[in-house]
């Protein structure tokens, strides 16, 4: 194991609550009517209204924001791209800061709006993160975008990676494919074909998962797909060339579908929530604690590495136990990281997670759900914002609102972990007030 | 010792190019920072001084490039792996194996060979030197 630094983190020093939740649908924006020209603050501003809406809340008492975006220079020809957007949400005037952790945004997102109420600095705060993941911004133009080119999105890919040795030792920045199943493989003694059928399972889970939400990307199950070109087996199909392998172990579907959208969240003061919620009904969700790691993309099997430690910070600071977790999401834009986050943090058993995915157990009708709004590979990966997805879906699910993915038992503590860039971890465990 | 502003990433290269590959050994706890940093990650002392490693590792995983994970200029490596390497100074991190295949490597798993033996080798890519490791055949 490589040297790894630990960090004790500290209780808050006042409790706080997720009272609002928005989302936008994850979609290719340039590629509809409807949908093509939509800005970033349009974008965003539509996210953080519903949220504010769903909270009870006028920006009014927004008393700041924080605003995510993986690659603003890139997809919107921006810097400092949180001081552009705030006159859409009526917050005009109010302080806000950007911030970048890549794929790992939208969890970052909850640490900093938590830690800036739980401070005692602001009450009421917004979090809100926006990503055109399949579009760049026209240079010149007030509102017209065009699509992502591979070129494009490989070359700011690229920028992930520390220049000095990581990129020139050739082998951190390819890592991030394949490392995590080699990893899971090999510790927990699989044969060949039952990693394949266990990514695979992952993948056909996820798309069950998205078919029933929707602001997912993808509608179609993979039984669906199966049957449209001839295979009576889902299985026969995604081992087959239509799902080809593109890394060592992983295969196409397996891999995010990277598109465009937005999400925000209003946290408060505990104490104050009945101030700012009104008449709301819905519950609140405190958040218990967030753990938070990073290792560099040359550290060997940095997500699993900084996926412990964070896992070790939120459960030592919270006191929560594995069982007492009852959904579980983890950002999976490489879908490997769906089962070795969950086995990691104890949600599934050590050495026996990857059976409970192929026995069909971790999709939304399933014990053991996972990634119930279809994760990266089916709802969509519209970076920064894919974190602040989750919490959407996790919170819709934590109040028994989520429609047709509602999962059988109404989950009272869920555990999200975000990963991102090959670099950040950020894991927290929020639970419903009674 | 003091703490110097130094540039420890270029003299890395130019030792390269003199054929000497070196770390950063910690002089309180004498742990090496490969690749050479400032400061110690081992026991946090604020200073390393320089070190020449000997170059002898092993390697713990194996993955084979595939089409996501390889570029076009890698092909100049010949067969090749990454993995996680671990010098026998100590340091561990994600480095390149040349001499690895897919047959070898599922050689090396069945008769639970890993971590297998590799070697340092000085590697010219395209306008500087780097570090490769290559597989220490038995």
């Amino acid at each position: 194991m490589a040297v790894m630094n630990q960090t004790k983190i500290n209780p808050y020093l006042r409790s706080v609550s997720i009272i609002g939740v928005g989302c936008t649908p994850f979609m290719y924006t340039v590629d509809h009517e409807e949908t093509n020209g939509l800005t970033e603050g349009e974008m965003f501003g539509y996210a953080a209204l519903k949220a504010m809406e769903d909270a009870g809340v006028s920006p009014k008492d927004v008393d700041f924001y924080f605003h995510g975006e993986a690659s603003p220079l890139n997809n919107s020809n921006y810097l400092t791209p949180n001081i552009q957007v705030a006159n859409w949400f009526g917050m005009k005037g109010k302080a806000s800061i950007h911030h970048s952790e890549a794929c790992c945004t939208g969890y970052y997102a909850i640490e900093q709006a938590v830690n800036a109420v739980a401070s005692g600095k602001y009450n009421c705060v917004l979090s809100g993160c926006i990503e055109f993941g399949d579009s760049v911004a026209v240079p010149n133009h007030p509102y017209k975008r065009e699509k992502m080119t591979m070129e494009k999105f490989l070359q700011t890919t690229a920028w992930l990676y520390e220049r000095g040795y990581t990129r020139s030792f050739m082998a951190g920045q390819e890592l991030i494919y394949d490392d995590a199943a080699e990893w899971y493989k090999r510790t927990r003694n699989l044969t060949d074909e039952q990693m394949d059928d266990t990514l695979n399972h992952m993948c056909i889970t996820n798309r069950k998962n998205a078919a029933v939400n929707p602001l997912s990307i993808t509608k179609k199950t993979y039984e669906e797909e199966a049957k449209e070109h001839g295979f009576e087996d889902v299985m026969d199909y995604m081992r087959s060339p239509f799902n080809p392998k593109m890394g060592d172990l992983l295969r196409a579907g397996g891999i995010e579908i990277k598109c465009d959208g937005a999400a925000a969240v209003i946290v408060c003061a505990t104490d104050m929530v009945d101030k700012y919620m009104g008449n709301k009904s819905h519950k609140p969700i405190e958040v218990l604690g967030v753990g938070c790691a990073a290792c560099e993309a040359i550290t060997p099997h940095f997500e699993v590495t900084a996926t412990e430690e964070a896992v070790r910070q939120v459960y030592e600071v919270t006191g929560v136990k594995p069982e007492e977790i009852d959904i579980f999401y983890a950002n999976d834009f490489i879908i490997t990281s769906h089962l070795i986050s969950a086995e990691i943090a104890g949600y599934l058993p050590y050495g026996e997670g990857w059976k409970y995915i192929c026995e069909g157990r971790t999709a939304y009708d399933g014990d053991k759900p996972i990634n119930t709004n279809g994760g990266r590979t089916s709802f969509g990966h519209a970076h920064a914002a894919s974190g602040m997805a989750d919490l959407y879906e996790c919170v819709l699910q934590m109040r028994g609102d989520a429609g047709a993915g509602q999962v059988k038992k109404i989950p009272k503590t869920g555990m999200l972990r975000g990963y991102g860039g090959a670099q950040n971890i950020c894991t927290y465990i929020i639970r419903t007030l009674e | 010792m003091a703490i110097k502003l130094e540039k420890v990433t270029e003299t890395f290269y130019l030792k390269l190019e003199e054929g000497k590959i070196m770390g950063r050994k910690c002089p309180k706890c004498g742990a090496v920072e490969f690749p050479p940093v400032y400061a110690c990650n081992t026991c946090g002392n604020l200073e390393t001084e320089w070190y020449e490693i000997s170059g002898n590792a092993k390697m713990h995983s194996i993955v084979m490039p595939a089409a996501l994970s390889s570029k076009p200029e890698y092909k100049a490596l010949g067969k090749y792996a990454y993995g996680e390497i671990e010098l026998e100074e100590g340091s561990r991190f994600n480095g390149v194996v040349r001499g690895m295949t897919k047959k070898k490597r599922k050689q090396l798993l069945e008769e639970g060979k890993l971590p297998v033996p590799v070697k340092a080798a000085i590697y010219q890519r395209d306008g500087y030197k780097t570090v490769v490791f290559d597989l220490v055949e038995e």
